[in-house]
């Protein structure tokens, strides 16, 4: 976490200035507009990091050890079935509308079993916390 | 009337390439040399005998400016080249336009000033025929998609984009029978989107166009 | 020392067999099935490109049908790019970046594992286009307007394509988002920015690249998906410009996220060859940072013909790369300088990377002058040039991080005696097929057409390209032969086999389900396990005169 905005921040700034060399160079807007998305793309991930960590995300320097648990899932069929409802949606537009409507049913299922997933998840941990606090 | 020197697209790129490809080769040959020797001096030692030293931050500061300076160098040729081929031809009163519409998959070559038409590609193989040394405006169209004219002779293409018509300026420097193509995937026969250059001598390219244009 | 959180595993649903191995959260399973997948493509994008060497082996060949042809480089540089050497590049950082950084997972395994079936899919339905009746995608890898519109390119077939690509882009976001938060949250205490590992750098650039550039090609296509069905999106003279732009703003930082995980790889497998320390790693990290900066912003030296954008912005851009890539060799040549040169397969094929690329990357700066790429643009010369850059280039450097890491994945050897059999195939079949391409496209050959004419000179250049591409097949013959004969037959490689610098060597052959069972060693540099046992020489050397 330590420094973890720092790469992002460093580069998104190079975007920045060769941005605007091509704003100065060239006046393009489809140019510019591309380009400022990306800078901004990065900007935004940068920001996330921020709001995530403070101040951490800033700090230079190694990361220090933590003693806050985590979860690790080992596997998920809820995931999975979410980029196959994506994917069959797609097709869809190509294939038959029929797997557009099938897909939906299937992501709105599949989203429900990752929510279940990560909730036991979360259970889990607070049952962790629960007894090293006793 | 200025005269302006004529602008040969050929006379550009050859000029460029005999500074761009030795330069290149040269560095080639340095650094393959370079790796070849240091793997050979130190190949086959035991572990501990590799050095520690990991860093010469100098010396790369000093190659970077070696590098930016061969940089400056090239663009500086490339820029003064590119106006010449870009802008200062455009300046040039042409001697001749042609209008050049691409459609798939053919070639339609219109002399506004003599009312010739001719056509190459899927529909015949009507040469485009040119006079060397004078300045040729082609005005540039195409009717459906994006094709790409393609004049190897000349070291020079230039797309046909639909929706607009860009003139280029272009001068042949020798006579000759020259193939030209579509340069841009253009769809199911694109290979067949072929054309001949007949380049002649100013006399020889008025005489040609006056019995054309008689006969059309 | 350093101290890991108690990982809890979640509920499992089911992580045995088959089953578990498709569902898997664990980043080393799923970058191991991207991996695997990606290989799977590579094999079908090959024999597209033999299918159309054939086809060239004479001038006016009658091997395939002008519409055949068509499919076949699309489907070739499509497949090669969007399912191939990009998601491969994704799946050596999934598997090595956080095992590098000393992570127990990667951040977000639920989205890995959704992005990583999302680009599966989105390949998967790219190739059924096969199976239409009109026949796969047509118009190209990068598929210009108006040529790859409804009315010039009608047909499902295409369709799925620009679908496919979607998809496929989709996924790879999605993963390389994953990969980023990983090295941004997860490092082990102690792993700071500076002392993470050369291949890990480059893969930070890479998914910076991926997430600031591959949104904008979803946007590209769907709006293309859009004017297929009467959208009428990109019309006009400016639209075909606009389209040319968005696409390669996606399109030129793909090439160098095809780049610099293989440049990791190879300098990963260099340094370890060497035995010494990276060389320049301050230089380094800089010379990448501004290196992914500026490929993000030459994007339209790809249409200097055009007449439509600043040819000289982009031509000061794409030849300013000279400054970082000449930095990258200059480490090269500083890390064996001094080494102690073991020449493994690893090494052997890094090195190859390097020379090879070099004429690719020498090549590129001459293409980076307009006036040069006036005649070079759509001939075989770009063929030649981004053939070296991607296969004389970064297949080699896959095959050094493959050397490598093998042993590291599968805890078994694979046959060195096979391994320099195939490097030296390879290394003539491409030459062989790929050399030529400079002369004929310097002659006049256009890219992308079925037949041609008989100049002077271009059958006999042509056949040598095909006789080349045959011998390229051979060599990856070869490697499937090893790969077999090693899985069959294992020698076992123990958890550190070449004296290894990072910490994926620190831990089990295969890893563990979660990387490190045992404490990680302390973290001082980019090269900890070297650090430990110059440590251990240094003691020793103390003792000895006692």
């Amino acid at each position: 976490m330590r420094g973890g905005a720092i790469p992002l921040l460093a580069w998104a700034t190079l975007l920045v200035v060769l941005l605007a060399i091509n704003w100065i160079w060239t006046g393009d807007a489809i140019q510019v507009g591309s380009f400022a998305f990306a800078a901004a793309a990065i900007f935004a991930v940068a920001l996330a990091l921020i709001v995530g960590a403070r101040r951490d995300a800033l700090r230079r320097g190694p990361p220090q050890p933590t003693r806050d648990p985590e979860t690790v899932p080992a596997a998920s069929l809820g995931a999975v079935l979410v980029a196959v409802a994506v994917a069959s949606i797609v097709f869809g537009l190509a294939f038959g509308h029929f797997l557009v409507y099938f897909g939906a049913g299937l992501l709105v299922v599949s989203l429900g079993m990752v929510l279940r997933e990560w909730l036991a998840e979360r259970r889990q941990r607070r049952a962790w916390l629960e007894r090293e606090r006793r | 009337m200025i005269l302006t020197r004529l602008i040969s697209t050929r006379h550009e790129y050859d000029t460029l390439f005999a500074v761009y490809v030795p330069i290149a080769a040269g560095v080639f040959v340095v650094i393959v040399i370079a790796i070849a020797a240091a793997v050979f001096r130190y190949r086959r030692r035991p572990p501990e005998k590799a050095a520690r030293w990991s860093e010469h931050n100098g010396l790369e500061a000093g190659y970077a400016l070696l590098l930016t300076a061969t940089v400056a160098f090239l663009l500086y040729l490339t820029f003064t080249a590119e106006h010449r081929v870009d802008t200062v031809s455009a300046r040039e009163r042409p001697d001749l336009t042609v209008d050049v519409t691409g459609a798939k998959w053919e070639w339609q070559f219109t002399y506004p000033s003599y009312g010739i038409v001719v056509r190459s590609g899927t529909v015949g193989h009507q040469p485009l025929v040119v006079p060397i040394n004078e300045a040729i405006r082609f005005r540039l169209a195409s009717q459906d998609v994006i094709h790409s004219l393609w004049i190897p002779e000349l070291r020079f293409k230039r797309a046909l984009i639909p929706g607009a018509t860009e003139n280029v300026t272009l001068t042949f420097t020798r006579a000759g029978t020259f193939p030209g193509q579509c340069a841009e995937f253009c769809g199911l026969r694109h290979a067949d989107m072929v054309f001949t250059v007949r380049a002649l001598s100013p006399g020889a390219f008025a005489d040609w166009a006056r019995a054309h244009a008689r006969g059309g | 020392m350093t101290v890991h959180s108690p990982p809890l595993r979640a509920p499992r649903w089911r992580s045995a067999g088959w089953v578990g191995a498709l569902t898997s959260t664990d980043h080393k399973r799923i970058g191991l099935n991207l991996g695997l997948a990606s290989f799977a493509f590579f094999l079908i994008g090959g024999v597209l490109a033999l299918l159309m060497r054939a086809q060239l082996a004479e001038p006016n060949g009658q091997l395939v049908s002008d519409n055949t042809y068509s499919e076949l480089f699309t489907m070739h540089g499509s497949t090669m790019i969007y399912l191939f050497v990009t998601p491969m590049a994704i799946a050596l950082s999934m598997y090595l970046v956080p095992l590098q950084i000393g992570a127990i997972s990667i951040a977000g395994p639920r989205a890995a594992l959704t992005g990583f079936w999302t680009w599966l899919a989105g390949g998967l339905i790219m190739q059924s286009g096969w199976l239409s009746a009109g026949g796969a995608g047509r118009a190209g890898w990068f598929s210009y307007v108006p040529l790859s519109n409804g009315t010039n390119t009608p047909g499902v077939g295409q369709d799925l394509w620009v679908l496919g690509v979607i998809l496929a882009a989709s996924g790879t976001v999605v993963m390389a988002g994953c990969v980023l938060a990983t090295i941004a949250r997860r490092r082990a205490p102690g792993m700071a920015l500076l002392r993470m590992p050369v291949f890990t750098w480059t893969g930070l650039v890479t998914v910076l690249m991926v997430v600031g550039s591959f949104p904008v090609l979803i946007v590209a296509m769907i709006l293309l998906y859009i004017d297929r069905h009467g959208g009428n999106i990109y019309s006009g003279f400016s639209g075909a410009i606009d389209y040319q732009d968005l696409f390669w703003f996606f399109g030129h930082p793909v090439v160098y996220v095809m780049f610099f995980p293989y440049l990791g790889a190879a300098a990963e497998a260099i340094a370890v060859g060497a035995n010494k320390r990276w060389f320049g790693y301050k230089a380094f990290v800089a010379s990448v940072m501004a290196f992914a900066a500026l490929s993000m912003s030459v994007w339209a030296h790809h249409m200097f013909t055009t007449g439509g954008v600043t040819n000289q912005y982009f031509a000061f851009t794409s030849t300013a790369l000279v400054i970082p890539a000449g930095i990258e060799y200059f480490d090269v040549i500083g890390t064996v300088i001094g080494g102690a040169v073991v020449l493994r397969c690893s090494m052997l094929f890094g090195l190859t990377f390097f020379v090879q690329f070099l004429i690719g990357g020498l090549s590129g700066i001459f293409v980076a002058s307009p006036v040069l790429d006036y005649s070079a643009n759509n001939t075989y010369f770009i063929i030649a040039h981004f053939h070296y850059t991607l296969f004389a280039g970064s297949v080699f450097g896959f095959f050094a991080g493959v050397y490598h890491w093998f042993p590291k994945l599968t805890g078994a050897l694979l046959r060195e005696r096979l391994g320099k059999l195939q490097l030296a195939v390879m290394i003539v079949g491409t030459n062989l097929t790929f050399f030529p391409m400079f002369l004929v496209g310097e002659d006049g050959m256009p890219r992308r057409i079925s037949r041609y004419a008989e100049h002077p000179g271009w059958a006999t250049l042509n056949r040598l390209e095909t006789a080349g591409s045959a011998i390229i097949a051979v060599g990856v013959a070869i490697f499937l032969v090893n790969l077999w004969v090693s899985l069959r037959r294992r020698e076992p490689a123990g958890d550190d086999p070449w004296r290894g610098h990072t910490l994926e060597w620190a831990t089990s052959s295969p890893p563990p389900p979660l990387n490190y069972e045992a404490p990680l060693p302390p973290i001082r540099s980019y090269a900890p396990l070297l650090d430990l046992r110059q440590h251990a020489e240094d003691r020793e050397r103390e003792k000895a005169p006692a």
